[in-house]
């Protein structure tokens, strides 16, 4: 390996230190992307229109780091279109969103926290099925899976509201709703042959020569996607248990 | 006739664009940044509302990856906004204001007077986006697109249902929109930056090099090692890019193909599929995948930022063991 190489790695350490110092995020992830750029040789500008002018911060025939940043940056909006649904969803919490999503769930008594992770990752499995792409974080975990799984813990441990709940037992709480999302939608679009990660494998298989149809990928996604379902069960039934065991050593 | 109903049908389509929703966003945001400016018991209000104004100003502006993409903002010149960002956020400029929050009593007041209805408004963003990918998919046009734009008319429509059953002021609704958006502040932007830190990752052949690591190290004619450098390699590599989507294309050309398809002979679609999944476990342990692991810790206010990582970590590993076991057996077997 070349040292020069080498040298380009650094933006990779650049964010291992960094998050591992909790500097902020931003300013990490940007300082790597300016290094790595420069570590590789790449200019800080495009050669066109304004900056053909300057030999320094061009390179002739070379995309700029700041150029790529920008586009990269604009073509990424979709991630973060949710800022879009954050309105209605302020105004319906103070009227009352995760109060009446709490009560809803109390009313069935077979509602545990880890049974509604499990229902809300097949939901999200079968919306991966029907060929559905969606972020979920933004318009079900925040704003109803949330509540509701409050509401089922509340219901385990008889307690009347969430500020009763243990503050540990709603971080894992909080951190189960978003990993049921993340498990169902992972591994559940890998089942439909409309969706990016089958067109992608397709793809990539076809420019190295290998002609694979869809519908082969999506069957052999299917043992991946059972397992993934399995194994959150267990995860999820684990973390009812520890539930109850807590709820059982308060009492 | 026939060229009216050309016209009409190409206003719809400038209408109902991916466009159109990045501008309607890019004006919640000013709106957003104007109610930061006017939060007058906020001493970074100045700074807070300017984040907030340029991200706005790059969602209507900046230019899209359509053909028939209408923004006007060059490149470069996003690019030295979303510096200029960053550096507001790094020198802590950003931050959260007031809001004039309602009590958890006047919550439970309005809870029980609305009842049900108060999911309207939530439960029209997620039907909203079905409607429009069943529209788009109808019409033979991209579905992921059609679920962006009806995510963006689905947040539209969710503001009107919730003004119309609250009967409360827009500006209100908009200052709480403001306080969740302030909860998760620069984390926003998050999923962008990496993304673009991707982007120079590719350019600087950074794959390369860890294709390159990985195919030195290995022994050629191990199945169960090249299995385990193969899985190993694309969740490594999704760990550092945050993304298995950027990691699969690199790893199937240096390694899976030329290490395992071909001197074994074996089924590409069948070992294909599973190298992608053992990225995604990857991305289950990454904080660089910021839009699936921080952006719901912020979302959710937890205390950990890293919290939805740990939960997940015990699964992914498992998981991506697995990943290594079954492509062995499958290759053995099949």
């Amino acid at each position: 390996m070349h040292p020069a190489d080498l040298f380009k790695l650094i933006g990779i350490a650049i964010v291992i230190v960094g998050l591992a110092l909790r500097l902020r995020t931003t300013l990490v992830v940007v300082t790597a992307g300016l290094v790595t750029g420069l570590a590789a040789g790449l200019p800080l500008f495009s050669g066109d229109r304004v900056f053909e002018a300057l030999p320094f911060l061009t390179k002739p025939g070379q995309e700029g780091i700041i150029n790529m940043l920008g586009k990269a940056f604009a073509d990424n909006r979709l991630m973060t279109l949710f800022i879009i649904t954050l309105p209605a969803i302020g105004l319906a919490e103070r009227y009352g969103l995760q109060e009446q999503s709490a009560s809803l769930i109390r009313r069935f008594a077979a509602a545990t926290v880890g049974r509604l992770q499990i229902v809300y990752q097949l939901f999200r499995v079968l919306t991966g099925i029907v060929g559905i792409r969606l972020n979920g974080h933004p318009s079900f975990v925040r704003p109803l899976i949330f509540p509701m799984s409050v509401g089922a813990a509340e219901g385990v441990l008889h307690a009347s509201s969430a500020e009763e709940l243990p503050t540990d037992m709603v971080e894992e709480i909080k951190a189960a709703n978003a990993a049921s999302e993340n498990y169902g939608n992972f591994y559940g679009q890998n089942l439909s042959a409309v969706q990016p990660g089958i067109l992608l494998v397709f793809g990539v298989m076809a420019g190295l020569g290998y002609a694979v149809s869809v519908w082969s990928l999506v069957m052999f996604a299917i043992p991946i996607a059972t397992i993934s379902v399995v194994l959150a069960a267990v995860q999820f039934w684990l973390l009812d248990r520890n539930f109850q065991k807590s709820a059982a050593t308060t009492r | 006739m026939t060229q009216l109903a050309s016209t009409l049908l190409s206003i719809i389509s400038r209408v109902f664009s991916l466009d159109a929703v990045y501008v309607i966003t890019g004006i919640v945001l000013w709106i957003l940044s104007l109610l930061s400016f006017r939060d007058r018991i906020n001493p970074r209000r100045v700074r807070t509302g300017l984040f907030w104004l340029i991200l706005g100003a790059i969602f209507a502006f900046a230019r899209s990856t359509a053909p028939d993409a209408t923004g006007v903002l060059p490149n470069w010149l996003t690019g030295l906004l979303v510096l200029f960002m960053v550096a507001i956020d790094g020198t802590g400029g950003v931050s959260r204001g007031h809001y004039n929050e309602s009590t958890k009593e006047e919550q439970i007041i309005h809870a029980r007077r609305l009842g049900g209805r108060i999911f309207l408004p939530v439960l029209a963003i997620p039907i909203v986006t079905f409607l429009f990918a069943i529209a788009f998919r109808i019409l033979k046009l991209d579905v992921n697109r059609g679920a962006l734009v009806g995510l963006g008319f689905g947040g539209l429509c969710a503001m009107a249902t919730c003004l119309w059953i609250t009967r409360d002021r827009f500006e209100t609704m908009m200052q709480e929109g403001r306080r969740l958006n302030d909860a998760m502040g620069a984390v926003n932007i998050l999923p962008q930056l990496l993304a673009s830190l991707g982007v120079i990752f590719t350019a600087a052949k950074v794959g390369d090099l860890i294709a390159g690591g990985i195919y030195k190290i290995i022994p050629a004619d191990n199945l169960f090692l090249l299995v385990l450098a193969n899985c190993l390699g694309m969740a490594m590599f999704t760990i550092v890019m945050g993304n298995s989507f950027a990691a699969f294309p690199v790893i199937a050309t240096g390694v899976l193909a030329p290490l395992i398809i071909q001197p074994f002979g074996v089924r590409p679609e069948m070992v294909a599929i599973i190298t992608l999944t053992a990225g995604s476990s990857g991305t289950l342990m990454t904080p660089m995948a910021a839009n699936f692991n921080i952006v719901p810790a912020a979302l959710l206010n937890m205390r950990d930022q890293y919290g939805v990582i740990k939960f997940q970590l015990p699964y992914a590993l498992t998981l991506w063991s697995l990943h290594v076991i079954l492509m062995w057996l499958m290759i053995k077997l099949f």
